[in-house]
């Protein structure tokens, strides 16, 4: 559809009563299309009303433009009626004189009786016709914004603009009133633009959702697009296989936005001391069990041992959030999938290559894939089961959750489906969401089944919802998990605390590894500001587990493996074969300066080093691959084994600049 | 903005440009100035006319100068310099006003919280205060049968009824929101009228104030022409029939000013003594 | 976890209680037999569109009206007039413009204990300013103080004369979505010290489902009733995030919104 609303990088500054300018705006750039449904949310002070301000011609940009169906917009008009938060009916004309007076005024050219039907028409539009002759007074709060609205529309805008229409209702209230609206918006195929802050409200209205930065100099943070099919009910919202997960998306965004000003306002510099060049060090990490070296590292005094006497390990919602946490450089530190880091340094996060270097595996194994309880009582208990499954219900939707794309459940997840056959991008669908939400997901049937580290698996066969089909030992047994991951620049920056860090996360390795301390571990890792879970779902190195209770064969579960022979050096050959992986799938082009890109990324120096300095013996060891389909992956031939691999989606090759490193400049 | 570096001097005009209010404070200031221009001089232009019945502002100053210039002339009976005249007045407005704000108040608090009174009484008290402050003079005259005490009566009669009115209303406007707190907390009743309804009553009571002062004024002008003594009234009337017309002109400038200045006074206290505004 | 003294008589019990006005029309039932039994340390939440008797129900609890059949019953006796055991934190905040925030809370805690001498007294108010985190504003006038302080003022007032039962009529429903969430949480950490029984009004799902231990959901007026009452499963001390991770989560919230957006629909606003 064709562009309808323009706004063109739009800045907007407001001179201070003191003296000095305030930039509200920033470079706002937005197109909506004819009858399309935009929100715009964020928190106060964000702009977003002075933007719909600025569209509504009420006010004018300092810089930019905006153009509706083509024309320049410099005041207002009424082909852009605002809806306004506190109605602004007068109060001592009728709701049918209300909607008359401006009626009246527009459609000059009709009769009296022709302009009368409009007004009828419009009060029954919003549902009011046995209040039509009432004064404002005499309504209550929602009746009043229906007014509001029928008048809006009686005179056929043709941009209608809102500006938190039921931020003055109750919560039940605005309920009701979203739902008229949204049928009043169908009914009419009018094109809106919505202030709000209401997730909830934006989610069910919209067709895309702008989410906006905080101020000084907002911009558009995020662009969400809400699949929704319309006509939509609250109820079929709410229970769409989205929107849990959309809504998480908007609140992610919100309480990013509110973590980085409290940030903004505490930000301290390097504090250096013994030698490093920082010691105070915000880490981040997920909560599962693969996070256990980190927190025995904090608890256990690893990282005061080193000198690291100011370590702050930050719990992250999800692995988005320790994205941005990386590339805003808000966190110094993190645990990452094992994909994670060649996934930045090849432009996965908002294609910009952003080197990250690992010098340590963290864990390997932990992972699994469920299905939800239905294909227990179906018998599905293999590759061969589900594809037999999913040929029978081909007309059906079948999707899989994962927590990132570049985490080694995705490579993992979709390299079991392949290697059954089944083509991850053509035979199912794959969604992203958070770790935490993968379960309720589950049960609710929003998703078939998800590639997920523990304590995720072991709680949904714990809770009845879903069974282990898969662990590590059918797919990739002692596969890396969770890696250290650092950006290149902070590396080379703060060279000893990297080198610190990764001695005192290799002996919490070692004491995670311990059998003797699993009980002392599961309960650090169980206590509230960790992962608050039920012991009972979190395993370590430890015997027998009860991960696959709902399964009528027990497999056997793979074991966290913290540390041992070739565990934590980060490995060349591993990092090449996620590469190729990557490259399956269409995530990355497969650099044809490869041998580069993992030379960058897979920094074992830093790891020789730290075990010579902690007086380990270091395990040269190399070798082949083994994954469970016998599959052989040859570290030489990466693309021959690309080539040779029957599923996958367009793999290209090109060659990936890199920024030049910091010691190279 | 306006400090200057060193080293580079501003020039003096750049200085006094500098501290000169900003265009805006200035064109608020000289808006006022302008309007009272134009008014002088459509006045002086009206009177120019040789047949004019009334004096033009110039020969308002020129006749009336020695008043001007000497306010606190002492002459005998009611001869007196303008400021006396005025004293007077106000003298009689206070005492009156006084006896009025503190009978008002009262009463308003009586019949505020109590429902059926109010409803009893309001009528009445609607009637009563559209009396006209002068209609009241012969019935307080016949009463009293002395003109001092009857002039004060008057302005007493005149302002209670803004005061008992708007106290009354300012007493059934208390968010009930407050009554509930205090009920919850069972207040007593001696705190719940300091520390609630009082309060809350404040604006309202003053509001009624206002408005009172405002009549006052207005009725011991008029009782003062009738009554006769030292006072701005009677000097209006005195230069009536005087047929000094300049005199009367500037007898009503005065009155003007002392009735904005009282007006203002009122609110002043108001804001010190009822501070925020909800 | 309040299982160490849990008496058989609940604290609060609303008995068959019905309400009806009388308007030209003829009387009006607002409520028609209510049954409800709080127990002692219990946080309970109130559901159901406007109109549905919610603050009436409320009302009759803090003793501004009574029912007019039926009976409310604080520790078996019938609730007569208002009194400082069931103090209200109402949605206005009701605080007095005239008064600091200091000022405020003293006057209640003067007014209940009006025997305690001076520096006890103040040392009350102080206490709870500081629960609130509001030592810094006692000076202040409420014109002063936004409005997530404000209600801040007026639940420190409330916690500082220590009633038994705390009566919330939808304290934030004037807030913004970040001072809400603020709000919630300190309420909650407040109550947890001192477990006071609770009875709140909202219009908010997920914040009932993340404070309260059961929600209590009305169909809708004239003569509404309690349509539903949910048990919120949550271990306490709650905390955001761990609640949005549960995934019973999503199903007491989609149940909840089912009860007031289909079965319950409110149709004329």
């Amino acid at each position: 559809m064709s562009v309808f609303l323009e706004v063109e990088q739009i800045d907007k500054v407001f001179s201070l009563p003191g003296g000095g300018n305030y930039i509200a705006l920033k470079g706002v750039e937005l197109t909506v299309r004819q009858g399309e449904f935009v929100s715009l949310i964020g928190h106060s002070g964000c702009g977003k009303s002075t933007l719909l301000n600025i569209v509504a011609g009420l006010d004018r940009p300092s810089t930019g433009r905006v153009a509706l169906a083509g024309r320049p917009v410099l005041g207002p008009g009424p082909d852009r009626m605002v809806v306004f938060q506190n109605y602004s009916l007068l109060p001592w004309l009728t709701v049918r004189e209300n909607i008359a007076l401006a009626v009246d005024e527009v459609y000059t050219d009709k009769s009296k009786k022709e302009r009368e039907e409009i007004v009828r028409s419009h009060i029954q539009l919003v549902g009011l016709t046995p209040a039509a002759d009432k004064k404002p007074a005499q309504l209550s709060g929602g009746m009043k914004q229906r007014v509001a609205i029928a008048r809006a529309l009686s005179i056929r805008p043709e941009l209608l603009l809102l500006d938190e229409p039921f931020g003055a209702l109750d919560a039940l209230t605005r309920g009701n009133l979203q739902e008229q609206l949204m049928r009043i918006c169908e009914e009419t195929g009018a094109t809106c633009m919505m202030v709000t802050h209401d997730v909830d409200e934006a989610l069910l209205l919209s067709d895309r959702i702008v989410m906006l930065t905080n101020g000084p100099q907002s911009r558009i943070g995020q662009i969400l697009e809400v699949p929704f099919e319309r006509p939509r009910t609250r109820l079929e919202v709410v229970n769409h296989p989205n929107y849990y997960s959309l809504r998480s998306e908007m609140l992610y965004f919100l309480g990013q936005q509110k973590r980085i000003k409290q940030l903004r306002s505490r930000q301290k510099g390097p504090i250096a001391r013994h030698g490093l060049e920082k010691v105070n060090l915000e880490v981040g990490y997920l909560p599962l069990t693969a996070c256990a070296p980190l927190v025995v590292a904090k608890e256990k005094g690893f990282f005061n041992r080193h000198g690291l006497e100011e370590v702050t390990l930050v719990r992250e919602p999800s692995w988005r959030a320790v994205v941005d946490g990386v590339a805003g450089g808000y966190i110094d530190a993190a645990q990452m999938p094992a994909g994670m880091p060649l996934w930045f340094t090849l432009g996965g996060h908002e294609d910009k290559p952003l080197p990250v270097v690992t010098s340590l595996t963290l864990s390997r194994n932990g992972n699994a894939v469920t299905l939800g309880k239905k294909f227990l009582d179906l018998g599905v208990f293999s590759q061969a089961d589900l594809k037999a499954y999913l040929q029978r219900t081909a007309r059906d939707r079948h999707t899989f959750g994962l927590v990132h794309p570049a985490s080694m459940h995705n490579l993992l997840l979709r390299h079991w489906l392949a290697t059954g056959g089944i083509h991850p991008d053509r035979d199912v669908d794959l969604t992203t969401l958070p770790p935490a939400q993968m379960i309720a997901n589950l049960k609710v049937g929003n998703i078939d089944g998800f590639c997920i580290g523990e304590p995720w698996n072991i709680r949904a066969a714990a809770e009845g919802i879903g069974f282990t089909v898969a662990t590590d030992l059918e797919i990739w047994p002692g596969h890396p998990g969770k890696v250290l991951g650092v950006r290149e620049d902070w590396a080379q920056t703060y060279p000893n605390t990297h080198l610190a860090l990764i001695k005192a996360l290799i002996q919490a390795c070692l004491y995670c590894a311990e059998e003797a301390n699993a009980e002392e571990i599961r309960g650090l890792l169980c206590r509230d500001e960790y992962l608050g879970a039920d012991p009972a779902y979190v395993q370590l190195g430890e015997g027998e587990s009860n991960t696959c209770a709902l399964g009528k064969d027990r497999l056997q579960y793979a074991h966290h493996l913290f540390a041992g022979a070739g565990v934590n050096r980060p490995s060349r050959t591993e990092q090449l074969w996620i590469l190729t992986q990557m490259a399956r799938w269409g995530d990355v082009p497969f650099p044809r300066n490869w041998v580069e890109v993992i030379e960058r990324v897979c920094r074992v120096q830093a790891f020789s080093t730290a075990s010579r300095e902690l007086g380990l013996e270091v395990d040269y060891r190399r070798g082949p691959i083994r994954l469970a389909d016998g599959t052989p992956f040859d570290a030489d031939d990466p693309l021959g084994y690309l080539k040779a691999l029957e599923i996958k989606s367009d793999v290209y090759i090109a060659e990936v600049p890199l920024p030049a490193s910091l010691a190279a400049r | 903005m306006t400090t200057t570096l060193e080293g580079r001097r501003q020039s003096p005009v750049q200085q006094l440009v500098a501290a000169l209010p900003d265009a805006k404070s200035l064109q608020k200031l000289a808006a006022p100035v302008v309007a009272i221009g134009v008014f002088l001089l459509l006045w002086q232009l009206l009177t120019l006319s040789p047949d004019a019945t009334l004096p033009g502002p110039a020969k308002v100053v020129s006749e009336t100068w020695g008043l001007i210039v000497d306010p606190f002339f002492r002459g005998s009976g009611t001869n007196q310099g303008l400021f006396w005249q005025i004293a007077a007045s106000l003298q009689r407005v206070a005492l009156g006003f006084s006896l009025a704000a503190a009978v008002g108040i009262v009463v308003g608090i009586l019949i505020g919280a109590n429902a059926l009174i109010y409803s009893a009484l309001d009528p009445l008290f609607q009637v009563l205060r559209t009396i006209p402050p002068l209609a009241w003079l012969p019935i307080s005259l016949a009463a009293i049968q002395q003109s001092e005490p009857a002039a004060i009566f008057v302005i007493f009669i005149t302002a209670i009824w803004p005061v008992i009115i708007n106290t009354a209303v300012g007493v059934q406007q208390i968010p009930q929101d407050y009554n509930n707190v205090a009920r919850v907390l069972q207040l007593s009743r001696p705190k719940y009228f300091f520390k609630v309804l009082l309060p809350a009553a404040l604006p309202y009571i003053f509001t009624g104030l206002k408005i009172g002062i405002g009549l006052s004024w207005l009725a011991i002008v008029a009782a003062e022409m009738l009554i006769g003594g030292v006072g701005i009234g009677f000097f209006i009337w005195d230069a009536y029939n005087s047929a000094k017309v300049s005199e009367i002109v500037l007898a009503l400038v005065y009155v003007g000013l002392v009735g904005l200045l009282l007006d203002k006074l009122v609110g002043f206290i108001g804001r010190l003594v009822a501070p925020t505004e909800r | 976890m309040i299982a160490n003294s849990v008496p058989l008589e609940p604290l609060l019990a609303i008995r068959n209680v019905s309400k009806s006005f009388a308007t030209p029309n003829g009387p009006y039932t607002v409520l028609e037999d209510v049954n409800l039994a709080v127990r002692q340390g219990e946080f309970v939440c109130v559901i159901g569109h406007s109109g549905c008797g919610k603050t009436t129900l409320l009302n009759m609890v803090a003793g501004f009206t009574t029912p007019s059949s039926g009976e409310v019953l604080l520790r078996s006796k019938p609730i007569a007039r208002p009194g400082p055991d069931r103090m209200v934190v109402f949605q206005g905040y009701a605080l007095l413009p005239w008064l600091s925030a200091f000022e405020n809370i003293y006057l209640a805690v003067d007014a209940v204990w009006p025997t305690k001498s001076r520096s006890e007294k103040t040392t009350i108010v102080q206490t709870n300013l500081a629960r609130v985190g509001l030592s810094d504003a006692a000076e202040k006038k409420p014109a002063q103080l936004s409005g997530g302080m404000k209600q801040r003022v007026a639940i420190a007032r409330a916690l500082s004369i220590q009633p038994e039962v705390l009566i919330l009529d939808e304290p934030f429903g004037a807030l913004d979505a970040i001072t809400k969430e603020e709000l919630q949480e300190q309420l909650l950490q407040i109550w947890n010290t001192s477990r006071a029984t609770v009875l709140m009004i909202t219009h908010d799902i997920d914040e009932a489902l993340f404070l309260a231990d059961r929600l209590v959901m009305m169909t809708n007026g004239p003569a509404a009733h309690i349509g539903e009452v949910m048990t919120i499963p949550f271990a306490r001390p709650r905390n955001r995030t761990r609640i949005m991770e549960d995934p019973r989560y999503y199903d007491l919230r989609n149940h909840a919104l089912d009860f007031l957006y289909r079965r319950f629909a409110h149709q004329s606003d």
